[in-house]
């Protein structure tokens, strides 16, 4: 017992004692080693013999040592405890190395960290329905492969009735109302949805009730159902609000339900949800397409191609029973997961590939930095291994640093994440459609793969070179005369510098032609001029104003703001030029035959005020704008653009011809002939698509109880806010009004390639710059190599360029290694980018060319600055490095 | 490697108590001066050596300081302790107790 005592007292006075008694140990053995080398040349041996003589001499004492303890104590633990510690003082004492080391590390792992989780929250994570793989999205597609366009509420009164793997078909709309909350009108967004489709996604409210059938389908609405976000933000999380009425503009609305938290359809952002409240025999009656989808659910033992293959049957039916309607469209089951994320998807995954390369130029970065500075160590492993000390010993404890090193880099690297996440909701903010990107969150599962990857980091940057440090102690030996480290060490720093080369250049390529897709896109001329305009827009309540009434006050406005100083012109228009039209729908010239169905030419309207043009700066090419004289009794007129003129008038006249746009007039008729009066300047609805047909025609023939207002200004437009929204308030002090400059509406439609060619140009510049430094350290460290070699070159006459040169040229060689590599894996690598491309092919001879001349330049730089210095210091201090 | 003169186990603490008996030394001057005495028998492993001067300190039989040699470098020097003093001592009568024996033995088989 009190021999156990004893030895437990032992053992931890040693430990307490052990640094400095073992600092004592390493000094001691090193002062016994020269005493007996000493001696040694005393005798008459060579001081390299004496040295090699002394440590034969010397024996197995580290061996001894460490087999001595290892009976002692449980020595795996121990020696791991001991590892650490020693680890972390050695990175203690190399601070610059360290600093160097751990900012690669949480930059490679931070970034991967944040990847990742997004990918988690937006494609991983099951979405919060029940078993939402059995959930599908229906959708059509239009004659020229439009795919997941809007359906025909005919056609889904149809499949609601004739399909059998199918159950709860629900259909979606997209709306809006104004809501009077405490006296203030407030525009919200929401959703028309079918008494079904709460229950194809398997939810119900967490208070009150679904929409009953009759509130739906027997028209009786007049009720609401509010998202749960909505009801905490502005009704306080009352339960006690379900069951009353909320003013809306179309009239007081019962409040009979609140969704669950995080609940969406579809992930479609929606304050609210209303019924359709329509019919089966009204949703028949509908000729046209509405702004909607289907959802619905697999019935239990369906699979998905079977669900699919019954609505294709269904849908060549309907094509056959219904052709003017259905004409070459086809029907597109979609399983929703696939419908909420394909947008996003690939630019996640490229994403991910991007920090992925990050990560490993990182970890190959960090590697070269350990093996540079293993090389100044390589001396002490020799020794030690001569001392006797077991390889395994030394690699397990190289091993440990870099784990401590990768353990740090990745708690590092958790903060980089946390910013990471920050600069990433900011830069998607509401720009971009991300589904559930707002869950995004740094958990204990994120926290943990981040660490899983600085701990799988640390043994990939870590492993090699501590077998490369470690190895053959006689080599080591043998070169102790030369100053650094063995030929295999250098062989594999080049391998290194290559491998790093290479990686970047991936990620630069693919960084380039995402940037250079984004440039082009930026630079598409949409047709109008968006500098310098600020938009309104505005609901008038439906429930005091009816159209024409609208038409006067909108008017009003528009004059009262014109008056503004600084204002150069106003106008209106029914909704934003980008990125969706007003109305899409079809025409056809009365002056021929009505094409057959599916022949149909199809165009987007967008009504428009007189000023229209001018404001907007599209050219007027032919005919005159809207006026004042256009009025609603007036006769029918619109004006076209080029487009429309040279695929439907080709050599012809426009002016003073008449089409049939299916689309109301203010009458309420769609059988009207509209007279063209004048010719515009083709205008892009979207950057990245193609030029289509447009129809202008005048508000006061189309008119609304909204309308976007548009503001042109010398100065700039966002200047003007404030008064803008004060003319529209005191027109009508109940209307919501959105402002956002003409700049941003533009810019919001390419916000995604916008944030993915940021995000991977940031990773490109990352890469270059831990390239470049990998570069850099591996050249410094071959200089200080070759200092003699460099004196007695200058010392023999060569001239401090020629060294500079054949450093350079040295490295240069490696690069060219590096960058070969590198463009042969981005062509191949390229391809998976291509949906991600515009107006750029995926092997893009200007960015693979300008990115290998980028990496050659700045590698070249990065050898030059030792080579440079390696010369000033020869000859004077060359000959000293012995 | 009997060239390089093993020392018997058990007597390497004694060799070491006996070298330190007349002033503090460090490492490799024990070495040395066991080296000497025996005729250059005794070559100590210097493996063996520094475990059995840690032990020996651990067991309070000898403790250690640094200080500078008269070369201006830094070196551990060990010396005897009260407690090593005494140990030593009964050690040597014990050993030459029993070398006495040993002998006696060898000697009567050799002359039997």
């Amino acid at each position: 017992m009190n021999r156990r005592f004893a030895n437990a007292w032992q053992w931890m006075w040693s430990i307490l004692r052990r640094r400095a008694l073992e600092h004592g140990v390493d000094e001691e053995l090193q002062f016994h080693l020269d005493q007996q080398t000493e001696k040694y040349v005393r005798a008459g041996m060579s001081r390299d013999e004496a040295r090699r003589q002394a440590m034969l001499r010397f024996g197995g004492v580290v061996r001894v040592q460490e087999e001595t303890r290892d009976q002692i104590r449980p020595a795996l633990l121990d020696d791991s405890i001991r590892d650490v510690r020693f680890g972390a003082r050695i990175l203690w004492r190399a601070p610059g190395f360290t600093i160097a080391a751990l900012a690669t590390l949480a930059i490679g792992i931070g970034a991967t960290a944040a990847i990742f989780s997004v990918i988690r929250t937006v494609l991983l994570e099951p979405l919060p329905y029940r078993e939402p793989g059995r959930v599908v999205g229906i959708w059509e597609t239009t004659q020229d492969g439009v795919t997941q366009n809007v359906i025909a509420p005919a056609n889904f009164a149809e499949w609601r009735e004739r399909s059998r793997t199918l159950e709860h078909l629900g259909m979606v709309g997209w709306t809006g109302l104004t809501a009077i909350v405490g006296g203030e009108p407030e525009k919200l967004r929401g959703l028309q949805c079918s008494v079904d489709v709460f229950p194809a996604f398997g939810v119900q409210p967490v208070i009150g009730r679904n929409f009953t059938f009759e509130e739906d389908y027997g028209g009786k609405d007049g009720v609401i159902i509010l998202s749960y976000d909505y009801w905490q933000a502005r009704m306080g999380g009352r339960p006690d609000v379900v069951g009353t009425a909320l003013a809306t503009d179309g009239g007081p609305r019962t409040i009979v339900g609140i969704m669950p938290p995080g609940f969406t359809v579809a992930g479609e952002k929606a304050d609210f949800f209303i019924p359709f409240a329509q019919t089966v025999e009204q949703l028949r009656a509908y000729s046209g397409r509405a702004a909607s989808f289907g959802v619905a659910r697999l019935r239990d033992g369906v699979s998905f191609d079977q669900a699919f293959t019954e609505m294709r049957t269904i849908f060549s039916q309907l094509e056959r029973d219904v052709p003017e309607r259905n004409a070459r469209r086809k029907v597109l089951l979609i399983p929703i997961q696939e419908q909420m994320v394909g947008d996003v998807r690939p630019a996640l995954l490229a994403l991910m590939g991007a920090v992925g390369l990050v990560l490993l130029v990182s970890c190959v970065n960090v590697a070269s930095l350990l093996l540079a500075r293993g090389a100044a160590r390589e001396r002490e492993f020799g020794m030690r291994t001569a001392f006797g000390a077991r390889r395994v010993r030394l690699v397990r404890q190289l091993l440990t640093e870099s784990l401590v090193l990768a353990a740090v880099g990745g708690l590092a690297g958790l903060f980089v994440a946390a910013l990471c996440h920050r600069g990433l909701l900011t830069l998607v903010g509401d720009r971009i459609p991300v589904p559930r990107i707002e869950q995004l969150r740094l958990d204990l599962p994120i926290v943990v793969f981040t660490m899983a990857v600085a701990l799988a980091t640390g043994l990939l940057f870590g492993v090699v070179p501590a077998l490369v440090t470690t190895k053959q102690p006689n080599e080591t030996l043998r070169d102790a005369g030369r100053h650094g480290g063995s030929r295999r060490l250098h062989q594999v720093l080049r391998t290194l510098v290559v491998s790093e080369v290479a990686i970047s250049l991936v990620l630069l390529a693919g960084a380039g032609l995402l940037l250079r897709s984004f440039i082009k896109l930026q630079s598409v001329d949409p047709g109008f001029r968006a500098g310098g305009v600020l938009t309104a827009e505005v609901d008038l309540p439906s429930t005091s104003y009816d159209t024409a009434h609208a038409e006067v006050a909108f008017h009003e406005a528009l004059t009262r703001i014109a008056a503004l100083p600084g204002v150069v012109s106003t106008a209106g228009a029914s909704c934003q030029p980008v990125p969706y039209a007003c109305i899409g729908t079809s025409f056809w010239r009365v002056d021929r035959a009505k094409p057959g169905n599916g022949e149909l030419p199809s165009c987007q309207v967008r009504p428009v005020t007189a000023g229209y043009f001018k404001t907007m700066g599209i050219a007027q090419i032919a005919g005159r704008d809207f006026s004042e004289a256009d009025t609603a009794g007036s006769t029918p007129v619109i004006i076209v653009s080029e487009e429309l003129v040279r695929q439907q008038f080709p050599g012809e006249n426009p002016l003073g011809r008449r089409l049939r746009v299916d689309f109301n007039h203010v009458s309420g008729r769609d059988d009207v002939e509209w007279t063209i009066v004048g010719v515009v300047g083709s205008v892009r609805s979207t950057l990245d698509g193609p030029v289509r047909q447009t129809v202008f025609a005048p508000r006061s023939q189309r008119p609304g109880t909204g309308m976007t207002l548009f503001v042109r200004t010398a100065q700039d437009p966002a200047l003007l806010t404030r008064s803008v929204i004060d003319a529209v308030r005191r027109m009508e002090s109940q209307a919501p009004v959105e402002t956002r400059t003409l700049d941003t509406v533009v810019g919001n439609t390419i916000a995604q390639p916008r944030a993915l060619s940021i995000l991977v140009a940031l990773f490109g510049v990352v890469g270059l710059a831990l390239a470049a430094i990998g570069v850099y350290g591996v050249m410094s460290y071959s200089v200080r190599e070759r200092t003699q070699e460099i004196g007695v070159r200058i010392a023999l006459g060569a001239s401090g360029q020629s060294v500079v040169r054949l450093i350079v040229g040295q490295a240069l060689r490696l690069v060219v290694v590096g960058v070969a590599l590198g463009l042969g894996a981005a062509m191949l690598l390229a391809r998976s980018l291509v949906t991600l491309l515009y107006g750029v092919e995926p092997l893009d001879p200007w960015t693979f060319t300008g990115t290998a001349l980028l990496l050659l330049t700045i590698a070249t730089a990065a050898a030059y600055i030792p080579a440079r210095r390696g010369i000033r210091m020869a000859p004077v201090d060359a000959l000293r490095v012995n | 490697m009997a060239d390089r003169g093993d020392v018997l186990q058990g007597t390497l603490d004694m060799l070491v108590l006996k070298a330190l008996q007349l002033e503090p030394m460090h490492g490799w001057g024990i070495t040395e001066r066991i080296e000497q005495w025996s005729e250059s028998v005794l070559q100590l492993g210097q493996g063996t050596l520094y475990p059995a001067l840690y032990r020996l300190e651990r067991q309070g039989l000898i403790r250690s300081e640094w200080k500078v040699t008269e070369n201006n470098r830094r070196a551990r020097y060990y010396s005897l302790t009260r407690e090593g003093r005494r140990h030593f001592s009964d050690e040597l009568a014990h050993w030459q107790r029993m070398s006495r024996a040993v002998n006696l033995v060898l000697g009567a088989t050799l002359q039997g």
